[in-house]
């Protein structure tokens, strides 16, 4: 935490594809720096293999296994973790390690998910990157690996209901196996527990339960499980899972904050102070070659980026138990005590979000990283004050991925179109999507996100919507802007006077920087 | 007197097509149109003819395009020169009511007897003989020698043509009355049946039109408007009235909406590429009539559905591929004649006077300008989407008034 | 007219072109030769050398093996996380393995890397050795016999921080099929505490096996596969076995997958490298060197 004054040199905010420096008023600004990165273990695959053979609550893997069973392996998508890790993936050694002790036990019918709910399905790239080849080309070719189908009217099962009557749906292959292991990558706190299973291989049916707008306005702050509906409505769904006699035995592991490593682009991890004059040469070359590019050369060069992440922990065992030393583990590296709530929080979005990568961040993508992930990164309360303004950085162009976001333009031809209001939203349009033949059959065939994947971005930030008093977007479009219902601003300044006549004047302002990731902790 | 005059002008004609390449306004510049105060008003061709001094007349899209010589050569036979433009007329007759013209030149007016079939059952719109009786060649008043036109002082009228105008309409409203025959004519041809889904195609003057048609007769139905600029999309909202809810989208979305609303499936991408949907529309209005959206219109509609071409058409290049395969059935819609409604045979202007009184249509009509300044009254209605207006006319009530006066554009 | 030959005015120039002649009655100092396993191959490591064969490698290496080999490298990700030196141990089908290795193997220990060659074969005449430790940074190794000067050498080695390549076989395959081990590999990781990388080649015996001097191209499989390690209580001869059948279990996996191979290889059934016992037609039919039957060139790209 760095307190503006007049000495203070124009920060680093991101900007998209791009970056911009900016010089923030004196005197009553605030910047959130991301913590360092923790040191990662020695050996990662040394201390996998420990996890497995000495869980927590739970027989040793190697006990659960037994040569006639039905075992499922399910990873997490490639929305995790961003930027996408360098080779060797965690999901990878964990799932070798796994599949190690299977192989000595002597499984045979084993299958590789790729829980990713109603994202959108992996490539055989993406897919051999998070598994490793020798995996993919083992288990892929006889059908054993493979992407999740939510969509599959004869691969799912609803399971039961909860004491709420939420129906608890997942693949029937997981639902029949003798045993779920489910390979966390918990990037941030709001990744893993109950919400690996329940979440990532339900769907629509289950999870229209708690993605909706009355789960997220009840959810302060989805990174707090503590404070959390979600989540509270995925531990239920997990309890129903758990009482149905579906065995799940979760792997989670929790990574550092080096995202940039000492490469090029090492100079983002860094305090402005802190850049030697090779790092400030290699910012400027990057910025001046990056404003140069097309956007789509800014895509592809950024989208390349593979970060050299370390394993800072692995824990193996009992879903609730495994799942809260976790959550320690991620706030040891996250958490930065933030004194006060302020009028006005500054954001600069990053290139990548969960939902976007090797794609387009779109503008529901770029609301949904803002107001949605960026916006309850907190513990507590909320960096801003109720009735506060949010700014953000982003050029917010109308682009859209034509292949991966498909409901995602006609969302923001229709939908936005006529209203912002969340509930009127869910309310007029959600089931309509959710049930298009369309964008079912793009699901399940192509790479597309499901037809109701852009609502629950917007329910993502509504807990944000309700909370805010406005939004402004520096670098935006006007027009696409206008649409998601915020304020167009071309710089930081007349951002900063739109916020005044919101907040009244002479404003305090915290800037809050991320990536790497930063989890506030607000008293 | 004074009048704008369309002369047989070929060079002028050709050098028009040229400019429109560049511009609308050069094409008007260099175009057949010339003002003259030396014009003899027309005389009387015959007995029920009467003389009107008109007191507005509207620009329309097919006035543009005869200005600006991109009009088809289909019409040299059925035109003749030297004529004054101009067939959206209010005008006063010697008794000094107010009238609308309804321009057509049918038999009746022309005093061919025996009628002809079209017109014997009053579509004459319909009407082949447009060279016969006492009246030289000319479609409609406003492209006949004889007749004169509304852009000028005087012109004459059979009795037959004119309509009287209720107190309770204004000029403007009044001037309404001869487009919105036009686009009721069409939206009535389109037949659609109740629950249909229809795409409007354009929001100009027609496409505001036909969406009020089509929400008065036509409702419950699912409607598709498509609008280039934004402030078209709250008027199309308020013309279409509480019984239908329309979707209003960019002319590069429409396809997009038409999947959406007919739930079907797309190959391919839809947006520039152009998807082909498994459904469409069952009735699409064009109301624009250029190769884009004749082409728009066969993509968004579905296989066995209907185009019904309000908007004028000219030399058009393109694939008809998708008509053939998709098996849709294309109609024009020209003028107006009679109508059935709820079994009831009714004169397409009797139902445009409804229309256009509980819709109050005069909101349409944004700026009107004096005869002197025709370019830029051309100009302004070439340019309408664009500068926030719809419909351009002629004042000629106050032949020197400092500016085009502009009522209820927005910008 | 007929040149006179160089060497001739060589002789003709006498003295200093031409050794002084040993005055009679001086006994000549005898002559050693420092061949074999006694050679010495310390120049093939300092700079001039080293990077005269880098370069060589990088260029003419690479684009001779890539022709001839047109080489896939496999699982090279199970290297990551070690940064020391490594014993590289393979297979042995061809002339061409070394030169393959030399320019796959990941850097950094592609570049320092000392091949071990054997002293008889490689090392028994002067310019064979000087070639031989140049091109392929080579040093001799004896395999007839345990060697005491060859073991601590290639130990001194790996405590400076060279990779050593052992084929452990002793020499090049005469049939496609494995022979036995030999233990120097083993030997050295324990004593050093060096890990081992078992290597499999596929294919190089298809492209020049032993006895054939023009090569002809085919696709060649090379397969890394982890590290090992001798475990605390582990003796060389144990460690051996272990590393031999590290790379039969690669050879498994080259010819079906990793999960067929490591699951073969948990009930002990792993095909043997060896082929089968008996000396009949059949071990030549199943030979892995033997190239497909089908000969005619592939329309299709495969």
């Amino acid at each position: 935490m760095l307190d503006v004054d007049r000495s203070t040199p124009p920060v680093l905010l991101h900007h998209g594809e791009q970056f911009r420096l900016e010089r923030l008023p004196a005197d009553r600004s605030r910047i959130v720096y991301p913590p360092e990165p923790l040191p990662g273990l020695d050996d990662p695959d040394a201390a996998i293999r420990r996890a497995i053979e000495e869980p927590i609550d739970s027989e040793p893997l190697r006990e659960l296994l037994f040569p006639d069973m039905r075992l499922t392996i399910a990873f997490d998508d490639i929305s995790l973790p961003l930027p996408k890790m360098r080779r060797p993936d965690i999901r990878q050694r964990v799932i070798e390690a796994v599949l190690d002790v299977a192989a000595d036990v002597g499984v045979d019918d084993i299958h590789l998910i790729a829980a990713l709910a109603l994202h959108r399905r992996m490539t055989e790239a993406e897919l051999r990157h998070s598994v490793g080849d020798r995996v993919y080309d083992a288990f892929a070719p006889r059908g054993q690996l493979y992407n999740h189908d939510a969509e599959d009217p004869d691969g799912m099962t609803v399971i039961g209901e909860t004491r709420h009557g939420e129906e608890v749906q997942i693949s029937t292959r997981a639902a029949t196996s003798d045993l779920i292991v489910y390979v966390n990558l918990n990037l941030v706190s709001m990744d893993g527990g109950w919400k690996s299973t329940a979440t990532g291989l339900s769907g629509y049916q289950g999870l229209r339960h708690h993605h909706n707008v009355a789960t997220m306005r009840a959810t302060r702050s989805f990174m707090d499980q503590d404070r959390s509906e979600l989540h509270r409505s995925n531990w239920r769904q997990g309890a129903v899972l758990r009482d149905a006699g579906i065995k799940v035995f979760q792997i989670e592991t929790t990574v550092n904050n080096d995202l940039f490593g000492d490469g090029p682009l090492a100079v983002l991890a860094k305090r402005e102070w802190e850049w030697t004059p090779r790092d400030r040469a290699t910012f400027m070359g990057v910025k001046a070659g990056l404003d140069r590019m097309t956007p789509g050369g800014r895509r592809r060069i950024l989208h390349s980026w593979e970060a050299p992440y370390a394993l800072t922990s692995v824990q193996a065992g009992e879903v609730e138990a495994v799942h809260r030393i976790t959550t320690e583990h991620v706030y040891d590296q996250q958490l930065v005590a933030v004194e006060g709530q302020t009028d006005v929080v500054l954001y600069g979005l990053p290139y990548v979000g969960p939902y976007n990568v090797n794609s387009i961040m779109n503008p529901i993508l770029v609301m949904c990283l803002g107001l949605g992930y960026f916006f309850n990164m907190y513990r507590g309360r909320p960096v801003v004050r109720e009735g506060g303004v949010l700014i953000m950085t982003h050029p917010t162009t109308d682009e859209f991925h034509p292949v991966h976001h498909p409901s995602y333009i006609d969302f923001f031809e229709q939908v936005l179109a006529e209203t912002t209001d969340p509930i009127e939203i869910e309310r007029r349009y959600e089931v309509g999507y959710a049930e298009d033949e369309w964008y079912r059959h793009l699901y399940r065939t192509s790479y597309a996100y499901h037809g109701v994947h852009p609502f629950y971005m917007w329910y993502w930030g509504s807990h944000a919507l309700e909370h805010l008093g406005g939004v402004v977007v520096v670098g935006g479009d006007p027009a696409t802007v206008r649409r998601l219902g915020f304020r167009p601003a071309s710089t930081l300044a007349d951002a900063l006077e739109i916020a005044s006549d919101l907040v009244g004047p002479s404003p305090s302002i915290t800037y809050v920087k991320n990536p790497p990731i930063g989890m506030a902790d607000v008293t | 007197m004074k009048a704008l005059v369309i002369d047989r002008d070929l060079p002028r004609f050709g050098a028009a097509r040229l400019a429109a390449g560049l511009g609308a306004s050069p094409g008007t510049r260099a175009g057949p149109l010339r003002l003259r105060d030396d014009v003899e008003p027309p005389g009387l061709p015959g007995p029920d003819w009467i003389r009107l001094r008109p007191r507005t007349s509207g620009i329309c899209g097919s006035d543009l395009a005869t200005v600006q010589g991109r009009s088809s050569r289909w019409f040299e036979p059925i035109v003749s020169f030297p004529f004054v433009p101009g067939h959206e007329i209010v005008a006063d007759d010697p008794d000094g009511r107010r009238v609308v013209v309804e321009p057509v030149l049918g038999c009746v007016a022309r005093g061919v007897t025996p009628v002809c079939p079209a017109c014997a059952e009053g579509r004459i719109g319909n009407c082949g003989l447009l060279g016969h009786g006492h009246l030289a060649a000319g479609l409609q008043t406003g492209y006949c020698c004889d007749t004169g036109g509304g852009w000028s002082e005087e012109l004459v009228a059979h009795r037959s043509q004119l309509h009287e105008v209720p107190d309770e309409l204004d000029d403007h409203d009044a001037l309404m009355v001869e487009p919105t025959a036009c686009a009721l004519h069409g939206a009535l041809a389109a037949e659609i049946g109740p629950g249909d889904t229809v795409a409007v195609l354009g929001a100009g003057t027609l496409g505001y039109l036909a969406v009020a048609a089509v929400a008065r007769w036509s409702a419950p139905l699912r409607l598709l408007v498509s609008a280039r600029h934004p402030h078209q999309r709250d008027l199309v909202r308020s013309l279409a009235g509480d019984a239908v809810t329309p979707e209003v989208c960019g002319p590069d979305a429409l396809d997009r909406a038409a999947r959406r609303a007919t739930a079907s499936q797309a190959v391919g991408a839809p947006g520039h590429s152009g998807a082909r949907l498994s459904g469409g529309v069952d009735v699409t209005i064009d109301c624009v009539g250029s190769t884009e959206s004749i082409t728009q219109a066969l993509a968004v509609t579905r296989p066995g559905g209907r185009v019904i071409m309000v908007g004028m058409p000219g030399v058009e290049t393109l694939d008809l591929t998708p008509l053939w395969q998709r098996e849709i059935a294309v109609r024009g819609a020209y003028a107006y004649g009679i109508e059935t409604v709820a079994g009831q045979r009714i004169r397409t202007f009797d139902l445009a006077f409804e229309l256009v009184a509980s819709h109050r249509l005069g909101r349409l009509v944004s700026a009107t300008y004096p005869l002197e300044r025709h370019r830029d009254a051309l100009d302004h209605a070439a340019n309408a989407g664009r500068r926030g207006g719809t419909k351009v006319a002629f004042d000629l009530h106050a032949p020197d008034h400092p500016a085009g006066r502009t009522l209820k554009g927005r910008r | 007219m007929r040149l006179p030959s160089p060497l001739a005015r060589v002789r003709a120039a006498g003295f200093p072109w031409t050794a002084a002649p040993t005055p009679r009655g001086v006994e000549p100092p005898p002559q050693v030769e420092r061949l074999g396993d006694a050679y010495d191959t310390d120049w093939a490591r300092r700079p001039v050398a080293l990077w005269s064969r880098i370069a060589a490698l990088e260029s003419v290496g690479r684009v001779a093996t890539r022709v001839t080999c047109r080489p896939t490298v496999h699982n090279l990700d199970r290297l990551g996380g070690n940064d020391g030196p490594l014993i590289f141990v393979a297979n042995h089908h061809s002339h061409l393995d070394t030169a393959l290795l030399l320019t796959t193997l990941p850097m950094p220990w592609r570049h320092e890397l000392v091949v071990a060659a054997a002293a008889d074969y490689f090392f028994d005449t002067a310019p064979k050795a000087a070639l031989a430790a140049w091109a392929y940074g080579a040093v001799p190794m004896e395999r007839r016999r345990a060697s005491r000067r060859s073991a601590d050498r290639a130990a001194t080695l790996l405590e400076d921080g060279w990779s050593l390549l052992i084929f452990p076989e002793g020499g090049r395959s005469p049939d496609g099929w494995g022979q036995p081990h030999k233990g120097g590999a083993a030997y050295l990781g324990v004593r050093c505490g060096v890990p081992v990388v078992p290597v499999h080649l596929h294919g190089t015996g298809r492209v020049l096996p032993k006895g054939r001097t023009v090569p002809e191209p085919h696709a060649v499989q090379i397969n890394v596969g982890a590290p090992l390690r001798p475990e605390p209580d582990e003796d060389a001869r144990r460690f051996a076995l272990r590393v031999e059948a590290g790379i039969a279990r690669l050879a498994d996996e080259t010819s079906s997958d990793w999960w067929e191979a490591r699951r073969r290889a948990a009930i002990g059934s792993t095909p043997s490298l060896k082929g089968p016992q008996q000396d009949t037609w059949r071990r030549d039919w199943h030979s892995p060197d033997r190239r497909p039957l089908d000969r005619r060139p592939r329309r299709w790209p495969s």
